[in-house]
């Protein structure tokens, strides 16, 4: 065996260890992700929602200082996305109760 | 080393298989060791396809003409400088580089995300690898750039004259990562297909390497023209050929897409077209590598050993239907609740510069593939030519042009006409003035000078309307505190600077449009035949041809230098040196031209002949402010930094978020 295919051997045998050993190790986890659950994927759309909804109230303030919009359409369009921004905060605060009481129950 | 570089390609195949096998069933099977045994895999073939390379670039810079590739791309006397391009000069080399570029790319993504959404992110690392696998396969089994010679030869063949230019070390690479670039938010999103995760999170994680794409790919189409300006001697810069077009494609729709995706952030919609749009805009870079690499269509770009196309199509194929397929199969999840506000908003107008954008890029396909179609229907080839583009899509670059001031006046979600009477009325009073004093200085009738005469006064509209925007940003912020105009200005666009950025890029593109249309309507170019010391003229340039040199400059290049004298308004101008380069071996000789390049324009001058008694034929070429182009790519660069500058407040935001949600809903490892 030549001293090129010694290190071609050698690599090998260093990748099958290096990709093998996760197999055969003792983990702490099991489990790669924990089971779907629904109220975790509402509350974190939610949350984004939430941030675009306010970000988009301060480029309304931002689109009136700089006569994009009038006053008007400022109030109404304002009205619209507070109505919006409220809507989404009363449902993760909803979902923030029911998961700590879920979470208390639990405990018990 | 060669058999270093071929194993360790073989090495890196076996290895993205695994990879690819282990990430999908660490999903499906939500296995942990299978992930973290998956997760070393992309260092692992990231190393193997560096090594190849390594190999490789080593055999051109020590002239190991055993490997066939580099007895065909290089030679003993080509520059060192060349000699590392020359490792894309062919189609293997290429394809490997295309490897390395794509393996880096996937390990970046892999430490960037693989502690995080670990629902997505196994399909995505898949995805990654189907792609590296392809590209492997064809570096091992069908382009394999370690062929050997049995009987090695003393020199090589030689890169090829034309690629020997510096732009062969810039262009490629930046267009390929652009092209490649693209594969990223492509993964993701069919990750996001596959695992159901369907909101805006992949648009989110992967935007930022949208960005570094498009940017890429842009600055590639844009490097590519300049290159194709002074190397190929003909006076321009862009000809709709097959493969710049198979650039330009991919570009326009990832601008598409960069648009819409921001309504789908604001309101949660468009899912369905965002996908597509990403979608598309991989397809066509795979559909530009199938032009480039089928010798189908006819290309100054294609590949002499262009022999792969259909295994390019097929990947096409099967990645267009299997997409199509995911799409279709997760309709419902798609479906939007939310709607636009108004028919007058900004949501709006970016729907119709997205139309606009898919018309050119529709257009473009369409006269791309024609000669194949024209081919299979009839039997004949048809090629389409310049003059079809032009008629199709210089009105819709028009609307264009015009859309890119329109957008950024226009509000979010409502406007409404008094708004836009009272917020265009600037703008358009700037174009009424520009549309009135151009009039008479600028010759009007063919088609051509209308258009242009309509591209400047678009110009100075969008130029107003961008200019004005960053003007009432600034005053707002100086009513609101007590700042300077120019603390102003730096605070409003370092706080919006997605915004104000994309306004920059705005202006770059400003400037191309005006340098395109004013190259295009009002170059002119004259060809003589000269005696030494015989002069002509041409727009107010009195240009001698003083003397003709024939120098050796290596063993294998002889160049061949005419040299002329311009004067303007009597008084010396500038000593032109145009010239032939010769190179052993090779039947046609290459054109260097000399270009003086100023804001007004470019004087180009081509060596095209000569004869043993020293005559010359020279053919000079005017061209207006071809330089505003280059200088719109420069503005473009610098918006695209402003804009994918990372924003502390959005950080702040994303850790807030992250925080609250791992409160509530803590990830395994912290339960």
């Amino acid at each position: 065996m030549g001293f090129v295919h010694f290190l071609e051997l050698l690599f090998v045998v260093v990748i099958l260890l290096v990709i093998g050993i996760p197999l055969f190790g003792k983990m702490k986890l099991k489990k790669l992700v924990e089971a779907v659950d629904p109220d975790s994927d509402e509350y974190k759309h939610l949350l984004v929602r939430k941030e675009e909804t306010l970000i988009s109230i301060k480029e309304l303030e931002f689109d009136l200082n700089t006569e994009k919009i009038s006053e008007s359409d400022y109030q109404e369009l304002r009205k619209k996305l507070e109505a919006e921004a409220n809507e989404l905060i009363e449902r993760l605060d909803q979902l923030e109760q029911a998961r700590k009481k879920n979470k208390s129950a639990k405990s018990r | 080393m060669n058999d270093i570089g071929e194993f360790t390609l073989l090495v890196a195949l076996a290895t993205a298989i695994y990879g690819c096998v282990a990430y999908v069933m660490s999903a499906r099977g939500n296995r942990i060791d299978l992930y973290l045994s998956a997760d070393k895999t992309p260092l692992i073939v990231w190393g193997c396809v560096m090594i190849s390379s390594i190999c490789l670039w080593r055999g051109f810079l020590t002239n190991d003409f055993s490997l066939q590739y580099v007895w065909a791309y290089s030679n003993i006397e080509l520059d060192t400088f060349y000699k590392v391009a020359s490792f894309w000069g062919g189609q293997k080399g290429s394809l490997l580089f295309w490897t390395l570029l794509l393996t880096t790319y996937t390990v970046v993504v892999h430490f960037q995300n693989r502690k995080k959404n670990l629902r997505v992110v196994p399909y995505a690392m898949a995805v990654l690898f189907i792609i590296i696998i392809f590209f492997l396969f064809l570096v091992n089994f069908s382009t394999n750039p370690f062929e050997r010679i049995p009987l090695p030869p003393e020199d090589g063949r030689g890169l090829n004259p034309l690629l020997q230019n510096y732009w062969m070390v810039i262009h490629p690479p930046t267009l390929y990562l652009g092209y490649v670039g693209f594969t990223v938010p492509f993964a993701f999103a069919v990750a996001a297909l596959i695992s159901k995760n369907l909101d805006d999170g992949w648009i989110r994680l992967t935007r930022k390497w949208t960005l570094i794409s498009w940017f890429f790919l842009c600055m590639g189409n844009l490097f590519g023209a300049s290159w194709a300006y002074v190397e190929l001697g003909w006076g321009g810069y862009w000809a709709w050929d097959p493969v710049e077009n198979a650039a330009f494609m991919p570009l326009l729709i990832a601008t598409a897409f960069l648009h819409s995706v921001m309504i789908q952030e604001k309101k949660d919609m468009m899912k369905v077209w965002n996908m597509s749009l990403i979608l598309l805009t991989f397809v066509m870079t795979i559909f530009g590598t199938f032009i480039t690499r089928s010798g189908l269509i006819q290309s100054v770009h294609t590949f002499d050993e262009a022999t792969l196309g259909y295994y390019f199509l097929a990947f096409l194929f099967v990645i267009l239907f299997s997409c199509m397929a995911l799409i279709i199969a997760r309709l419902p999840l798609l479906k939007s609740e939310n709607q636009l506000d108004s028919f007058l908003s900004r949501e709006s107008s970016f729907l119709f510069n997205n139309l606009l954008l898919l018309g050119i890029a529709f257009a473009t396909f369409w006269g791309t593939i024609f000669p194949i179609i024209s081919e299979a229907v009839r039997g004949i080839k048809i090629t389409v030519g310049p003059p079809f583009y032009n008629q199709v899509n210089v009105p819709i670059g028009l609307a264009l042009l015009a859309l890119v001031g329109i957008g950024p006046v226009i509000a979010w979600r409502r406007a409404t006409v008094s708004n836009l009477k009272k917020n265009f009325f600037k703008p358009l009073a700037a174009a009424f003035i520009a549309a009135v004093a151009l009039a008479p200085v600028i010759p009007l009738g063919s088609r051509v000078e209308n258009y242009t005469y309509i591209t400047f006064v678009l110009c100075v509209f969008v130029l107003a309307c961008i200019l004005i925007e960053f003007f009432k940003g600034t005053a707002a912020r100086m009513g609101l505190h007590e700042e300077s105009m120019f603390g102003a200005l730096a605070t409003v666009t370092w706080r919006n600077k997605r915004r104000y950025g994309g306004y920059i890029v705005h202006i770059g593109i400003v400037l191309i449009f005006a340098g395109i249309a004013g190259s295009q309507a009002y170059g002119t170019h004259v060809e003589k035949h000269l005696k030494t010391g015989e002069t002509f003229k041409i727009r107010g340039y009195d240009i001698t041809y003083e003397k003709l040199v024939a120098i050796e400059a290596t063993s294998v290049k002889t160049r061949v230098i005419a040299q002329l004298q311009v004067e303007r308004n009597g008084s010396h101008y500038w000593t032109a040196r145009p010239e032939k380069e010769f190179y052993k071996g090779q039947n046609q000789p290459v054109s260097e031209v000399d270009v003086l390049s100023t804001w007004k324009e470019d004087l180009y001058m081509i060596l095209a002949d000569f004869r043993d008694d020293e005559s010359a034929t020279i053919k000079v070429y005017v061209n207006p402010m071809v330089s505003w182009m280059w200088t719109g790519g420069w503005v473009i660069a610098f918006g695209t930094m402003i804009s994918m500058w990372p924003d502390r407040l959005e950080q702040r935001r994303r850790l807030e978020r992250f925080r609250r949600e791992e409160t509530l809903f803590p990830s395994p490892a912290q339960e």
